[in-house]
Formats: C-alpha cells, sequence, structure tokens
C-alpha cells in the first residue's frame, strides 16, 4: 500500500471539447505509463462511440506513478468523469472519490455552461480546483483573457494556471506538478472499518462484476467478505488490485486513500450501484458514505425491432446492455402497430441515443424508436395519482383532476448577440426567464425554468444553430408542476396508430398535430388506395393530410435482357415491403416513424 | 421431322452502335465516335458467334429475327445482310419468319431499306419518340421530325407493310394536351403497330444528373398520359396486347411476345440475352471483350443462370400480366402445380377497383392496373411464395 502522503486522487473537469481526454493521455506519456507507440487515442475513451463523439460516458480510473521535481515518486490516481449533463449524478460519485479536480478550459473559447457546471459539482465536493488553460496553440487563443474570466466567474484563483496544448504535448510537466503541489492528499484510517466508494462498475464476462472504488476507510483484502451498503448484497472478495493504463493490476491490499478494483464473483452491476458503499461484514462500518441515491431514469421511449422477428434478439441485447448500466431500465410493452418491444428508460436524450446507437451498431439490428416522453403525473379525480411514462397509459381525460409535468432549472451560456435568439427559443419552448448575467463583457448566462418535456425534443440542437454553436446548455431537475396537458392521437386510415400517439402542452397540438401529419405524408409512400392521415384529440380531429391512391408503379420497358433486371426490381419492392410495417391495409415504412421524431428539424 | 413438330426459336442481335448515345438511353451502345474501328471487328464476332451457336440447336425452328440495339441501320444494311445470311446458314429459318430491324430516321435510305427488304427483312420498327423538333433536341435525338416523315415514306416505298413506330411520353415540360396531340399526329401515318413509353430515368444517363432541373411532369401526370394513349389507340381501332404495346388485328409484334410469354430465345452480341433449355444468359456488355471472346474462344457470357420451376411460376405472373392475354387457371395450375385460388382473390379484390378483369376465363389487367402493376405483381408474388405446391399437399 502506497503512503497517504504520496497519494494524490484527482479527476479532470472540462466542457465538452475543451480537451480533457486529450490532456489525460498527455498525462499518461508523460509518466511513462505508456509507450506512445502503444497508445491509441484517447485511451480513457475507450468505447468506439467515446472516442467517435468525442465524450466519456463511463467514468474510468487510473494509476500513475510520477517522480516529481522533488525526487519522491507520487501515486497519481486519474478518475475520469462523464461530462455530459445526462450523467450528473455519476459525475458527482466520481469527483467524492478525489481531493482535487483539474480545470481544463479552452484558451479560446473560456468558460461554459458545463465548465460551471461541473466545477460546482466539484466544489461542492470539496475538492481544490485547479485551473489549466488549454490549445494555446489555437490562433484564437486568449490565454491571459481566459484566467481573468475563471477568477471573476468562477471564483477561482487561476493567475498560475499552467497554459498547455494537450494536443501538440506543450508543458504538460507543469500540471503534473500542480497535481501534487496543489491535491491535498488523502486521509483516512487503514485500520477502522472498511468504507469504501463505488464510483463504476463494469461486467466482464469471466470476472463478473469489476467494481471500481475508492477507499475512504479500513483496507480490503482478497477472501473477506464484503457487503453493499444500500442493496445489502454480500460477497466475498475474490481480487483486488490497481488500473495500469494497460490493464488490471492485482495486489495484496487496498487500504484507505487508494483508489482500485475489487471483483467477488458478482453476477450483474445493478448489486453494485455508483456511490453505495463497500464495507466489511465482519466488522461493518456504521453508516455508508454520504450522496448515495438510486438514478431514475427521466426520458422514456418504445424500442422496437424494425423486422418483428428480431424481439429476441433484441431482448438479448438489452439484457447484456444493462449487465454495464444500471441506470437504463427496460419493460416489454407491445404495441398494435409495432408489436413486441420494450419501453425503455433513460437518464436523458443522449443516454437515449448512445444506447440506441449501441444497439444497431454492436448488436446490429434495425430500430424504431418512439417519441421520447417524460414521467407525467396524473392526479385522477378519485384521487388516486399515477406517474405515466408512456402515451399508452393516458387517462381519459375525463378520469383526469391535474395533471402535471417536470420542470428543470436550465442555464445557458452564449455571446451576448444571441441573447434574443436564445430568449425567443426559450419562450417556444415554454420557458420562464429567471434571470440573466454578464459574465464578462462579452457572454452573458441566462436563467429559464422549463418544462423537460421541452428540452427532451431537440432543444440542444436548436440551441446550437440559433447561437452558431456557440451556445452551451446545463440542466437540472426541479419540480412537478401542474400543467395543461393533452395526448394526441394519429389515425392512418381511420385507425390510431398507437405507437404514434405521445402526450404534450395543449397550446402545441395543433401545429405539432399539422407538422405530423405532412411529415407522415412525406414519408408513407402513395398505396393502392387512399389514405387519410388525421391528428386527433380525445376522437376530436385537428388535423388532416391525404396520401392520394398510387397512380403509377410500373415497368413500362421488359424485353428479353431486361427480364433479369426487372425480376430483381420487384425483388427489391418485395423485400421493401416487408420491412414495412403493415396496419390494417396501410403499409408504413420505419422512416416514416423516425420523420415524426425530427419534427423541427425544419 | 416434320417442320410443324419442331420447337420455335426467336433470335435477337444486339448491334451497339448509334450516331450519338440520347440523353435517356441506358442500353449498350457506343455512339458519338467511340464505336469507330470497331464495326467490322463487331461483324466478325457475332457471325462467329451464330456459327457456335447453330449447332446448339438442331430441332429448333426460327419463326422470328429481332435486330435491335442501339440502331441497327446505324451500322448499315451491308453488315445486317451478313448477319442475316449467317442467321440462315446456321438455322432453319422459317419461311414465314418474322424479321425486324430497329431503325432510326436519320440513318435510313431508299437503297439501304430496298436491300433489306429484299434480303427478306418485313418488319420495322422506327424511333420516333416525338413530333416536336424542341423535344426531340433536348432528348438528344439525332434527328428532327420533317425526317421522321421523309424516312417513314421511305420504309413504305421499299416495301414494308408492317411498320412499328415508337413514342416517348413523360417528357420534359410535355403536357396531357401536347402528349395527345403528338400522339394524334403521329397515328396520321398509319402505322400497324406502336409502342409507347414512359420516360424512364436511368441511373448512370445524362438526364440522371439534371433530372431534377428537368421539369419532368409528376406521376400522376404521366398517369393521365398513359390513360388518353390507351383510349386514342382504341378509338382508332389499335388493340393493346401489352403494358406498353399496341397493334391492328394480327399485327402484334411476334418476336417480343416471346419475352412475355415463356418462349425460348438466343441472343447474339454485346449485352444480349438469351432464354434458352432452361437457362437465361447474357453477354456481357463489353464490345472490346466480346470481339476478343469471339476469336480466342474465350468467355463471354456475364451472366448465367438456370431457372428453377419456382421462379418460372414467378415469371409467369410477372410476364404474363404485362399483357392482355393474361394469366388462367388450368394453365398454372398444370405448369407450376401451384393454388391458383391465393392469386384469384388478390384479383377479384383488385377487380373490383377496376384494376383487373376476367375475360373469357383469363384474368388480366385493366389499363389502370397495368399503371400499378408493380404493386400488384409484388402481391402475388408474395402470395405464391406463401403458398404449398400442390403436389406435395396431395401426397
Amino acid at each position: 500500500m502506497t503512503d497517504l502522503s504520496k497519494i494524490r486522487n484527482f479527476s479532470i473537469v472540462a466542457h465538452i471539447d475543451h480537451g480533457k481526454s486529450t490532456l489525460a493521455d498527455r498525462l499518461l506519456e508523460v509518466c511513462n505509463a505508456i509507450e506512445s507507440r502503444e497508445m491509441e487515442n484517447q485511451i480513457l475513451d475507450n468505447m468506439d462511440l467515446e472516442r467517435e463523439r468525442g465524450i466519456t460516458i463511463k467514468a474510468r480510473a487510473v494509476k500513475l506513478d510520477y517522480t516529481a521535481q522533488d525526487g519522491e515518486t507520487y501515486t497519481l490516481n486519474l478518475i475520469d468523469t462523464p461530462g455530459h449533463v445526462d450523467f450528473n449524478y455519476e459525475v458527482s460519485r466520481s469527483l467524492a472519490a478525489c481531493e482535487g479536480a483539474v480545470l481544463v478550459v479552452d484558451a479560446s473559447q473560456g468558460v461554459e455552461a458545463q465548465t460551471l457546471a461541473n466545477t460546482y459539482l466539484a466544489i461542492d465536493a470539496g475538492l481544490e480546483v485547479l485551473p489549466v488553460i488549454n490549445k494555446i496553440d489555437l490562433p484564437a487563443a486568449r490565454p491571459a483573457e481566459v484566467k481573468t474570466e475563471i477568477e471573476d466567474i468562477i471564483g477561482v484563483p487561476a493567475e498560475d494556471a499552467p497554459e498547455i496544448s494537450a494536443k501538440n504535448g506543450v508543458n504538460i510537466p507543469a500540471v503534473l506538478e500542480m497535481i501534487v503541489q496543489g491535491v491535498p492528499a488523502p486521509k483516512g484510517d487503514r485500520s477502522a472499518p472498511l468504507q469504501a466508494l463505488i464510483f463504476d462498475s463494469q461486467y466482464d464476462s469471466y470476472r463478473g462484476v469489476i467494481v471500481y472504488m475508492r477507499v475512504m476507510e479500513g483496507t480490503v483484502t482478497p477472501g473477506m467478505d464484503v457487503k453493499m451498503m444500500a442493496t445489502g448484497a454480500t460477497y466475498k472478495v475474490v481480487e483486488v488490485g490497481t488500473m495500469s493504463p494497460l490493464g488490471l493490476q492485482p495486489c495484496d491490499a487496498l487500504g484507505a486513500g487508494e483508489v482500485g478494483y475489487l471483483t467477488a464473483s458478482i453476477k450483474t452491476v445493478s448489486d453494485t450501484r455508483v456511490g453505495d458503499t463497500v464495507t466489511g461484514v465482519e466488522r461493518p462500518a456504521t453508516e455508508p458514505l454520504p450522496g448515495y441515491r438510486t438514478v431514475q431514469p427521466m426520458v422514456f421511449s418504445g424500442v422496437y425491432p424494425a423486422d418483428g422477428s428480431k424481439y429476441q434478439d433484441l431482448r438479448e441485447a438489452l439484457e447484456k446492455l444493462k449487465l454495464n448500466d444500471a441506470s437504463m431500465t427496460y419493460e416489454p410493452e407491445s404495441s398494435i402497430a409495432l408489436g413486441f418491444g420494450f419501453r425503455c428508460g433513460f437518464l436523458g436524450l443522449l443516454h437515449m441515443e448512445i444506447i440506441q446507437e449501441r444497439l444497431e451498431r454492436e448488436y446490429n439490428l434495425d430500430l424504431i424508436t418512439t417519441a421520447p416522453n417524460v414521467i407525467y403525473r396524473i392526479t385522477k379525480t378519485d384521487g388516486t395519482v399515477i406517474m405515466v411514462d408512456n402515451p399508452l397509459n393516458y387517462p381519459d381525460p375525463a378520469e383526469i383532476e391535474l395533471a402535471e409535468e417536470p420542470f428543470v432549472k436550465a442555464s445557458l451560456i452564449a455571446p451576448q448577440e444571441y441573447v434574443g435568439n436564445i430568449m425567443e427559443l426559450c419562450q417556444e419552448r415554454r420557458g420562464e426567464f429567471k434571470d440573466m448575467v454578464y459574465l464578462d463583457s462579452t457572454r452573458v448566462e441566462l436563467h429559464y425554468e422549463m418544462p423537460l418535456n421541452e428540452i427532451i425534443y431537440d432543444f440542444f440542437d436548436a440551441l446550437k444553430s440559433r447561437t452558431r454553436g456557440y451556445g452551451s446548455l446545463d440542466y437540472e431537475m426541479d419540480e412537478y408542476r401542474p400543467s395543461k396537458l393533452v395526448k394526441l392521437d394519429i389515425l392512418l386510415n381511420g385507425d390510431i396508430v398507437d405507437a404514434l400517439s405521445f402526450i404534450l402542452f395543449a397550446e402545441n397540438a395543433y401545429p405539432r398535430a399539422r407538422k405530423i401529419c405532412e411529415k407522415l405524408k412525406e414519408n408513407i409512400p402513395r398505396q393502392m388506395f387512399e389514405i387519410p392521415v388525421q391528428a386527433a384529440i380525445g376522437g376530436k380531429v385537428i388535423a388532416r393530410e391525404t396520401i392520394k391512391a398510387l397512380r403509377k408503379d410500373v415497368l413500362a420497358k421488359c424485353y428479353g435482357g431486361d427480364i433479369t433486371r426487372k425480376k430483381k426490381l420487384l425483388e427489391k419492392q418485395k423485400e421493401g415491403k416487408k420491412r414495412m410495417r403493415t396496419f390494417g391495409t396501410v403499409s408504413v415504412p420505419s422512416e416514416a416513424f423516425m420523420a415524426v421524431l425530427k419534427l423541427d428539424e425544419d | 421431322m416434320a417442320k410443324k413438330n419442331r420447337m420455335p426459336l426467336g433470335i435477337y442481335i444486339h448491334v451497339p452502335f448509334c450516331r450519338s448515345k440520347c440523353e435517356y438511353c441506358d442500353f449498350y451502345s457506343l455512339g458519338g465516335g467511340k464505336e469507330k474501328g470497331l464495326m467490322e471487328g463487331y461483324l466478325q464476332a457475332v457471325c462467329t458467334h451464330i456459327k457456335e451457336a447453330g449447332a446448339l440447336a438442331p430441332g429448333y425452328v426460327v419463326d422470328t429475327v429481332y435486330f435491335g440495339g442501339g440502331t441497327p441501320t446505324f451500322f448499315g444494311a451491308e453488315g445486317m445482310v451478313q448477319i442475316l445470311t449467317a442467321i440462315r446458314r446456321r438455322f432453319d429459318v422459317d419461311n414465314e419468319a418474322e424479321i425486324t430491324f430497329e431503325a432510326n430516321p436519320d440513318s435510313v435510305t431508299p437503297r439501304a431499306l430496298r436491300r433489306l427488304r429484299a434480303e427478306g427483312f418485313n418488319r420495322v420498327s422506327l424511333g420516333v419518340q416525338s413530333d416536336d423538333d424542341e423535344l426531340l433536341k433536348k432528348l438528344g435525338r439525332p434527328h428532327n421530325y420533317r425526317q421522321v416523315e421523309a424516312a417513314v415514306e421511305m420504309i413504305r416505298n421499299a416495301g414494308f407493310h408492317n411498320l412499328s413506330l415508337d413514342l416517348m411520353y413523360g417528357l420534359p415540360g410535355q403536357t396531357r394536351a401536347a402528349w395527345e396531340t403528338t400522339l394524334r399526329h403521329v397515328l396520321e401515318f398509319k402505322p400497324e403497330h406502336m409502342s409507347c413509353y414512359g420516360l424512364k430515368v436511368e441511373e448512370g444517363t445524362p438526364l440522371w444528373q439534371y433530372q431534377e432541373y428537368a421539369n419532368l411532369p409528376n406521376d400522376d401526370v404521366q398517369a393521365d398520359m398513359y390513360l388518353s394513349a390507351v383510349e386514342i389507340f382504341r378509338e382508332k381501332g389499335y388493340q393493346q396486347y401489352e403494358i406498353s404495346n399496341f397493334a391492328r388485328r394480327g399485327l402484334r409484334s411476334r418476336h417480343n411476345i416471346k419475352y412475355w410469354t415463356g418462349g425460348e430465345y438466343l441472343g447474339f452480341g454485346p449485352a444480349a440475352s438469351s432464354d434458352f433449355g432452361g437457362k437465361r444468359f447474357t453477354v456481357a456488355p463489353d464490345l472490346k471483350a466480346y470481339i476478343a471472346g469471339m476469336r480466342t474462344g474465350g468467355a463471354v457470357l456475364s451472366e448465367c443462370q438456370e431457372i428453377p420451376a419456382r421462379d418460372r411460376a414467378g415469371e409467369y405472373l410477372m410476364l404474363r400480366m404485362r399483357t392482355a392475354y393474361g394469366v388462367e387457371e388450368e394453365e398454372y395450375v398444370k405448369n407450376y402445380l401451384l393454388p391458383f385460388e391465393p392469386l384469384e382473390a388478390i384479383l377479384q379484390n383488385y377487380a373490383k377497383q377496376g384494376l383487373a378483369m376476367q375475360d373469357e376465363g383469363r384474368w388480366r389487367l385493366t389499363a389502370r392496373g397495368f399503371l400499378v402493376s408493380n404493386a400488384i405483381l409484388v402481391e402475388l408474388l408474395e402470395a405464391q411464395e406463401q403458398s404449398a405446391p400442390l403436389a406435395k399437399r396431395r401426397k
């Protein structure tokens, strides 16, 4: 075990794209933890998706040995955190495992919404925040101004912040020295009852769940019986160790102040929740570490295989993903329109996109997803309160006494010339303006209270396009507020297509209904008869389009040489038809379902 | 063996040369100078090919020959005659055989036409496409309408009594009224036969590149154009015997009918297809490779497949339903051992919508049905796919 005074536990916080992962790579390189030729870019982001999107989805930790200028060798534990608002809770637990945070700020972009949000999380967790100015190689770099910004806006001294270029490897040792000197050494009593904070876990098909943790008090050793204090699950520890950049490194024991992993033949990550406390069975801690909560999904959507016969494949894929992602939920649901599928719960839109993309990529599934839905709270006339995460379960309007929807507190930062655009956008989305603060002479932070419902429909994309990419957003859950809600049904040829129903704010119903009908008309091919496309609220039609009957679908010419080719064309047409969903007599391609999810794109 | 007991065979000659390529055309053909120096090699290769194949078809009598392309008349009467002579030498060509060639108005001369007629060619298919010189120019046709008039006169004077004219509708900027005028105008020639094709934008053609700017009539307008053509032909005494083909009584294209009724045919020249001895094969669309292959005895086919019975059953539907002849229960059940009821149920349903009809025990599509025949065929093919063979069921 490493002496407490020689340990530094830290994480790196940043706004997306400010260079967090690149800096992490450089730190690893300088510590010679890995040869540069062995290095694939951004080793910490080892999911394909993470590398492509340049974001960290899951927390990762790595142990570095650094010989400082004082001649001593220090153990630096870097705990990388997810960088998105969907994963705020995970971020907070990772931060709770550290004593310091390196705050990376882009020398040209300056402080942004997530910089603030993540820094506040770090300050709340009692961490020493150490700023670093990155990307000084950029022509637009303005390190001096950004330092002032950090001091003014965040209130953290930044005068001595190293000016670096993680990309070009400039001034990286200065960051390491800063960590050794600025991050407090951990405290803790290695002979006390065990208390270890779980900040991540990962399923491995050979060893079972690998639990990543920070030991706060006591010591954990192989063979020891441990208990997860929140879930109550108990296990015999098989192995403990540390995370070297190239893999897991078993060791004899992990003591207070250290960061490492344990395995104990654990079958599912659901038993090893992020934020839970591992303690000893024989000599348990009197209480768990603070801050644990069960993570609740906030956004729900129906996920169906495009090809109905792939239902089992989808089930297996979800089961496997769930092994590694305790925050996703899924339960079987069936739709008249789409057959058998699952209602899945996600932390937010990004989380939803990630899961869907992984299902499609890693499990080779074609999916149809229904419109995302938040959880509505409905008080019925008989006094019962129900939480509705699925439009199918929305009660008849006559039975509803009170409908409420979740609101969030949103903070938006952008250059001041876009304030008008942002206000307009937020107003369109039913945002309630709270206040506006000038962060410096050019940038403004706006605070709004908004329905979550309005954010989950491409709000982020709209913000980006109306601020030329400069606007940034962060939000946190606030409270439920009474609202005028309606359920909008879509009818094809007179029949309700249940998978297209959704709940929305009553005043948005007319414009949205019209748009949906138009989109469906565009995306459903003409068929052998005329098809009315209608949108209705409780049986009252409020919008209508008509898909005219197909009039021309013919191969005008077919002679000797064409027969094979035309046969293939018909074959293709037949296959295309198979991929469509049939409602009564109407065939609907999966693109039509996707199109109604992207109403605001034009 | 007496001739009437022998199997009929069609012969198709693909002549891959044109004065220039039309904007919409995706047939295999070299034009605009690319053909230079290849015509002689082509002639030798086709004759060699015919010579080799002749040995494979004893017991067949050739009752149709069709020179298509490309533009056979641009290649020249002399070469066409040599090829026909090669065919006669290696195959048993019936005295009553229908021998057709395709021609463009800009590449016919009285002399050439007389020569072709004297050698036994008895049917001409002339590419007219439109009576509007502006449109002809836009389509990249190498002729104007005055040349069409002159060509028809030459053809008649040379002694051809079976003339077919090709027209296209759905052309850039064309209205339904303009199309009807064109049609009536062209019918003044009193052709024995007419083919009318809706313009199809094919990938890889120049038109494909600029289709969005071509001001093409939409599907509804094209459908109306088609229906008015059908009506005008009926009025003028032409019978519609296939989706795009109309003829005076007894003057249907016997060669083309083979394609739609499962007749056997052999194709020569690059890109030519054959359906012979239960196999369908196609020569690769590459003239130089064809010439070289014929010289050295190398392979020239790009595709060759035996067609299983089940596929033939599908082809029966796909091809017969193009024709006014349609399909019939006994014929279908006997040949393919599949139940007809599922098909009949679908057709009955479409009959209610006026898209299909039963005529003397045979099921066919109406003109409006032809217009959406792909969608109907897909449904019929699905039903066929799902039906169990009768022979098995009876066991």
